[in-house]
């Protein structure tokens, strides 16, 4: 076994890198560096920006609302208007239609008097 | 962790914590061969463990105040540099038996059997990524279980465990190589 711990020992000595690896390091820790000042920099204004598009947005969606309840009232209106004309015109024809059986009870014909008994 | 600041690394790091660029860069060389080490036997990709030894570093970077002392800095770098291999290898685990011929770049150091080492570094990768880390901290690293137990963040009977396993496996896999290539000679 220690053979083999040995042997696993020089099989797994370290290695480094190629040359230049902690200048890679450093470069790439001053491009992130600098990115990240580069992104505090433009948070702001993507915030301003992305605020003033929100606001906007919020502006148009209630003028839209308001357009849409208004346009839905007076659909209300239309249909009521509607629905009461059509209730008078129902009440008028049925009216009419009592007036004529009112005449026909009232007004009987000369056939039914002659057939009369007692006449 | 706290240690005297007669190390020279201790130093260095005292002063890469006040931002001095040069003390990091120094931090940096001193711990390379080790980070870049485990990175590359751990996914055997030269260019993946190039990446993800930078940025075990650049962690460090913004980790640095909480880095108490030199012998933390050693202990804090395994463990970040294993965890982060793998957990690469869980995410894509097809990289973790790549290409054998990129482990042969790992044979830059030849004294004994170079056929040997060659085959014993093949036959890690057939470890899980687990076991393959607590071989590396235990025979590149040379940590003692209970240090491979904290740097990994596993019971130290697991450890034990996949030592012996490990080993007995690779052990196995020599001798069926020795008998084959006796076998050969008869």
């Amino acid at each position: 076994m220690n053979d083999l711990e040995d042997k696993m020992r020089d099989a797994l000595r370290p290695v480094g890198p190629t040359d230049g690896f902690s200048d890679r390091v450093l470069a790439r820790l001053a491009s992130g560096t600098q990115r990240s000042t580069q992104e505090a920099q433009a948070r702001p204004r993507f915030h301003r920006a992305n605020s003033r598009w929100v606001s906007i947005a919020l502006a148009a969606s209630i003028v839209v609302a308001v357009l849409i309840g208004q346009q839905w009232r007076v659909q209300q209106q239309e249909e009521g208007l509607k629905a009461r004309r059509q209730l008078i015109e129902a009440l008028r024809v049925t009216s009419d239609k009592l007036d004529l059986a009112y005449q026909v009870v009232n007004d009987p014909s000369p056939s039914e008097a002659q057939h009369e008994p007692g006449v | 962790m706290k240690a005297e600041a007669t190390d020279p690394l201790d130093e260095q790091l005292a002063k890469a914590r006040s931002g001095d660029q040069r003390a990091f860069a120094a931090l940096v060389r001193a711990h390379q061969r080790s980070v870049y080490s485990l990175a590359l036997r751990m996914l055997t990709d030269p260019g993946a463990a190039e990446d993800l030894a930078q940025d075990v570093f650049l962690q460090l970077h913004r980790k640095l105040s909480m880095i108490e002392s030199s012998a933390h800095l050693a202990f804090w770098l395994r463990k970040i540099a294993t965890h982060r291999a793998i957990d690469r290898l869980r995410q894509q685990p097809a990289a973790s038996v790549a290409a054998l011929e990129e482990a042969d770049l790992l044979g830059v150091h030849i004294e004994g059997d170079p056929l040997l080492q060659r085959q014993l570094r093949e036959l890690i990768l057939d470890l899980s990524p687990a076991a393959r880390a607590v071989i590396l901290l235990r025979f590149q690293e040379d940590l003692d279980p209970l240090d491979i137990a904290r740097t990994l963040e596993m019971p130290i009977n697991t450890v034990k465990s996949h030592l012996k396993r490990s080993l007995a496996t690779l052990r196995d896999r020599v001798l069926n190589r020795d008998a084959r290539s006796e076998g050969h000679l008869v």
